[in-house]
C-alpha cells in the first residue's frame, strides 16, 4: 500500500504553525524584500539627465551664448560653472566636479558669420560609460542640428529638410522604474523564497527533527509538498504586496491582465521554492544552504536580462541565463505589465516556468535521501 | 523481536559497527551500553533504517530492515539523542503533529492523545511551548510523541542524558510500565545503575559487541571472576592512601576507588585480616572489609581489560 503524499496534511499543519509562530522568519521573508524593492526601484535609474557641465567660453558673443543654451535645452546638460583656462577645465573633470567640459574658442561667431567651419570642443569624462555615451550623442546632435540650420538659412530655408519624429511605445516617458521595478520584483521574490524554503528543511536537519520524520511513514513527496505549500501562500501574498508597491509607489501602471500576472508569479515562485528545497536536500547546515542559494542569486542579477539585455551577451552567459527561472519570469512580467501582453503571447515562458517547477520539485523529492548516509 | 546478524557499518575507512549480532526477545528491556563513540547510536540508526548496513542484516518482528522498511516504520518508535520536538510548537501541538504524521485522525487521535497525556502526567504543560520545558518534561513529551502510533518496539537513544535523578527514575518507571504491557524496549545509556535495571544488556566497545546477556548471567562469567579470585569491598577513611597501600599488597589483582570505598579483586587465599593489617600499617586503623558480588561495571571493566590485553 503506497500513498504518494502520505503525511502531507500533518506536515502542512505543522509548517503553518511553525511559520506563524516564528516572527523572525516572517519578518525576514517580508521586510527585506519590501525595502529592497523600494531601494532598488529608486536607485536603478539609467535616465541620464542634467549632467554636470563646465563652460569655457572664450568667444563671449551672442552666438556662443545661444550655443550654450542649445546644449542646456536638451536637458542632458546642466551648467555648473565657468572656467578661465583649458587646464582648469581638465582639472575640474579629473577631480569629478563635472563630467563634461564645453570649450568655445575665440572667433566662433566670426567664423560662423563668415561661412567658415566654426569649431567647438567637448571634453567628456569616459569613466562612466553611460554618461559618456549620452553626452557624446547629445553633443553631436546639437552640433549637427546647428550646422543644418545654418546651411538651411543660407539657401533661404527656415525648416530642416528631414525631421525624425520618434514615438516611444509602452513607456512613452522612458521612465526607468517601468523597466526596472518589474525586474526587481522578480529578484527580491527569488531571494526571499529560495532562502525561506532552503532554511526550513535544513533547520530540521540541524535540530534533529528530520531524523524523527524519516523514521515515520511520511513519504518524501508528502514532506516536500507540505513544506512548500505554506511558503507558496506567503510568497503569493508578498508578490501581491510588491505589485501593489509597483503600481502605487512607483506609478507603474499594469497594462495587462492582473490574473495573468498572478499565474506567472505562482509558477515562478513554485519553481524557486522547489529550487530552495532542492538545495536543502544537499546542504548539511544553514551556512551551506546560504552559500548554495547565493550561487543562483548573483547570476540572476546579471544574466537574466534584469539590467543588461541578454541578446548582447557572449553565448555562454546567454546560455546561463536560459536556465534561470528569473529570466523567463522577468521577461513575462515586463510583457504583461508594460506591453499588456496575454499569457498566450508568451506561452513558451509559461511552459518553461511550469516545466522547471515540476522538474525541480520532482528532483528534490527523488533526491531526498530517507537515510542519513 | 529484534535480531542482528553480523551487522556492520563502515564510514569510509572507519568501521563504526563491526559484525554485531544479538537478539532481543519481545517484552524485554535491552540496555545497550558502551563508552562515547563506541557505536551505540549507529546501531540504533541501523535498526531504525536511518542508515543502511554495509554488511550483515537486522530484522524487526521478522521483517528485514533494509528491504521492508515501510512495513517496519509503523511498528517502531524512535526517541533520538537530542530529541526532536518542535520548540515553537506547544506540547499539545507536538503530540497532535506526531499523531497525524502516523495517520491518526479524529477520535483515534484524541483517544491516544488522552491516554498518553494521562500516562506521562504532562497535562499541566500542554499549552507550553516545547522549547520552554525543562529537561525532564521534554523527555516525557518526546516519549509520548514517539508512542503516539502504538509502536511495538521503542528505541531510546540516551533518554536520560542530562536530566535530573528524580526525572530519571520516573522515566524508568514509565519504561517498566511499557515493558510490562508487552512493548520491547531498546535503550542506550552509560549509567550503570540503569543497566542493572534492564532485563538484558549488551556492551559495545570500539565498534564490537563485547558481551550480551542477562545481568546476573554476566556477573557469573569466568572472565569476570577469574579462577581463585574473589571481590572485596573496603570502606574506610582516606581511601586514596589505602588504595596505594593495597595495590602494593601481594595477592591484590586490581583495586579501584568507588566513592567512600574501594573495590578489590583479590586471590581467594588472601584473608580479610591481612587487608585490615595492611591498612593499619598505612595509618588507617578502622576499615570495614566485606566480600561482595561483581557489579555490571566490574563485568564491563573486566571484559574491556581482557580485550585490550588480548590486543597487546
Amino acid at each position: 500500500m503506497k500513498v504518494p503524499f502520505r503525511g502531507f496534511s500533518a506536515i502542512l499543519y505543522k509548517e503553518f504553525l511553525v511559520v506563524f509562530r516564528d516572527p523572525l522568519t516572517l519578518f525576514f521573508m517580508f521586510v527585506p524584500p519590501l525595502i529592497q524593492l523600494v531601494a532598488f526601484g529608486y536607485a536603478l535609474d539609467t535616465d541620464v539627465k542634467h549632467i554636470a557641465t563646465l563652460v569655457f567660453d572664450e568667444d563671449r558673443t551672442r552666438e556662443s551664448r545661444e550655443l550654450i543654451d542649445q546644449f542646456v535645452n536638451t536637458q542632458t546638460f546642466r551648467v555648473v560653472g565657468e572656467v578661465r583656462s583649458i587646464a582648469e577645465l581638465a582639472d575640474a573633470i579629473r577631480r569629478g566636479q563635472a563630467y563634461v567640459g564645453l570649450q568655445i574658442p575665440p572667433g566662433f561667431a566670426r567664423d560662423l558669420q563668415a561661412g567658415r567651419t566654426a569649431r567647438i570642443q567637448v571634453l567628456i569624462d569616459g569613466s562612466n560609460s553611460s554618461i559618456a555615451s549620452s553626452s557624446l550623442n547629445t553633443a553631436l546632435n546639437v552640433g549637427f542640428r546647428q550646422a543644418m540650420l545654418q546651411l538651411a538659412a543660407r539657401t533661404g530655408g527656415r525648416e530642416l529638410p528631414v525631421e525624425v519624429r520618434p514615438q516611444i511605445l509602452y513607456n512613452p516617458e522612458m521612465r526607468s522604474p517601468n523597466f526596472f521595478v518589474p525586474g526587481v520584483i522578480g529578484l527580491v521574490l527569488q531571494i526571499a523564497t529560495m532562502f525561506a524554503a532552503a532554511m526550513s528543511l535544513v533547520r530540521e536537519r540541524e535540530r534533529g527533527t528530520l531524523e524523527q520524520l524519516m523514521v515515520s511513514p511520511l513519504s518524501r513527496w508528502g514532506l516536500m509538498l507540505g513544506k512548500l505549500t505554506p511558503y507558496l501562500c506567503i510568497s503569493m501574498l508578498m508578490a501581491v504586496g510588491l505589485i501593489g508597491i509597483m503600481q502605487w509607489v512607483f506609478n507603474v501602471p499594469i497594462a495587462g491582465d492582473f490574473s495573468a500576472l498572478l499565474v506567472a508569479t505562482l509558477l515562478y515562485v513554485f519553481a524557486l521554492l522547489s529550487l530552495g528545497l532542492l538545495i536543502s536536500t544537499r546542504a548539511q547546515n544553514q551556512i551551506q544552504a546560504l552559500q548554495m542559494c547565493m550561487i543562483f542569486i548573483l547570476p540572476s542579477v546579471f544574466f537574466s536580462g534584469f539590467i543588461f539585455p541578454r541578446e548582447t551577451m557572449p553565448w555562454i552567459f546567454y546560455a546561463l541565463g536560459a536556465v534561470l527561472p528569473a529570466t523567463y519570469y522577468i521577461e513575462l512580467q515586463r510583457a504583461i505589465v508594460l506591453r499588456g501582453a496575454s499569457l498566450g503571447d508568451f506561452w513558451l515562458n509559461i511552459v518553461v516556468l511550469a516545466g522547471m517547477g515540476l522538474a525541480l520539485f520532482s528532483l528534490c523529492a527523488l533526491q531526498f535521501k530517507r537515510r542519513i548516509a | 523481536m529484534i535480531e542482528c546478524e553480523g551487522l556492520t557499518k563502515r564510514f569510509g575507512h572507519f568501521t563504526a559497527v563491526d559484525h554485531v549480532s544479538f537478539k532481543v526477545a519481545k517484552g524485554s528491556i535491552f540496555g545497550f551500553l558502551g563508552p562515547n563513540g563506541s557505536g551505540k547510536s549507529t546501531v540504533i540508526r541501523l535498526l531504525c533504517g536511518l542508515l543502511e548496513p554495509s554488511d550483515g542484516q537486522a530484522r524487526i518482528a521478522g521483517l528485514e530492515v533494509a528491504r521492508e522498511l515501510e512495513q517496519i516504520k509503523g511498528l517502531i518508535g524512535y526517541m533520538s539523542q537530542k530529541f526532536s520536538l518542535y520548540d515553537e510548537l506547544t506540547a499539545h501541538e507536538n503530540l497532535s503533529f506526531y499523531g497525524r504524521l502516523y495517520g491518526l485522525r479524529g477520535a483515534a487521535l484524541k483517544q491516544r492523545y488522552d491516554q498518553l497525556v494521562a500516562l506521562t502526567h504532562i497535562e499541566p504543560y500542554l499549552e507550553r511551548r516545547a522549547g520552554l520545558l525543562s529537561g525532564g518534561w521534554r523527555q516525557r513529551l518526546a516519549m509520548a510523541c514517539s508512542l503516539m502510533h502504538h509502536p511495538t518496539v521503542l528505541f531510546l537513544d540516551e533518554p536520560t542524558a542530562g536530566i535530573d535523578p528524580v526525572a530519571r527514575r520516573e522515566l524508568w518507571d514509565l519504561l517498566f510500565e511499557f515493558s510490562s504491557a508487552g512493548m520491547t524496549l531498546f535503550v542506550t545509556t552509560h549509567y550503570m545503575d540503569e543497566a542493572e535495571r534492564c532485563s538484558h544488556v549488551g556492551y559495545i566497545h570500539t565498534s564490537k559487541l563485547v558481551v550480551c546477556g542477562e545481568p546476573d548471567e554476566l556477573k557469573q562469567l569466568p572472565l569476570v571472576n577469574p579462577n581463585d579470585s574473589r571481590r572485596i569491598d573496603v570502606t574506610c577513611d582516606h581511601v586514596t592512601v589505602g588504595l596505594q597501600a593495597l595495590r602494593r599488597l601481594p595477592g591484590v589483582r586490581a583495586a579501584t576507588v568507588f566513592g567512600q570505598s574501594m573495590h578489590l579483586l583479590v586471590d581467594k587465599a588472601l584473608a580479610e585480616e591481612v587487608i585490615r593489617a595492611e591498612l593499619a600499617k598505612a595509618g588507617i586503623p578502622r576499615a570495614d572489609v566485606r566480600p561482595m558480588a561483581a557489579s555490571l561495571e566490574d563485568v564491563f571493566v573486566a571484559l574491556t581489560a581482557g580485550r585490550n590485553g588480548g590486543a597487546k
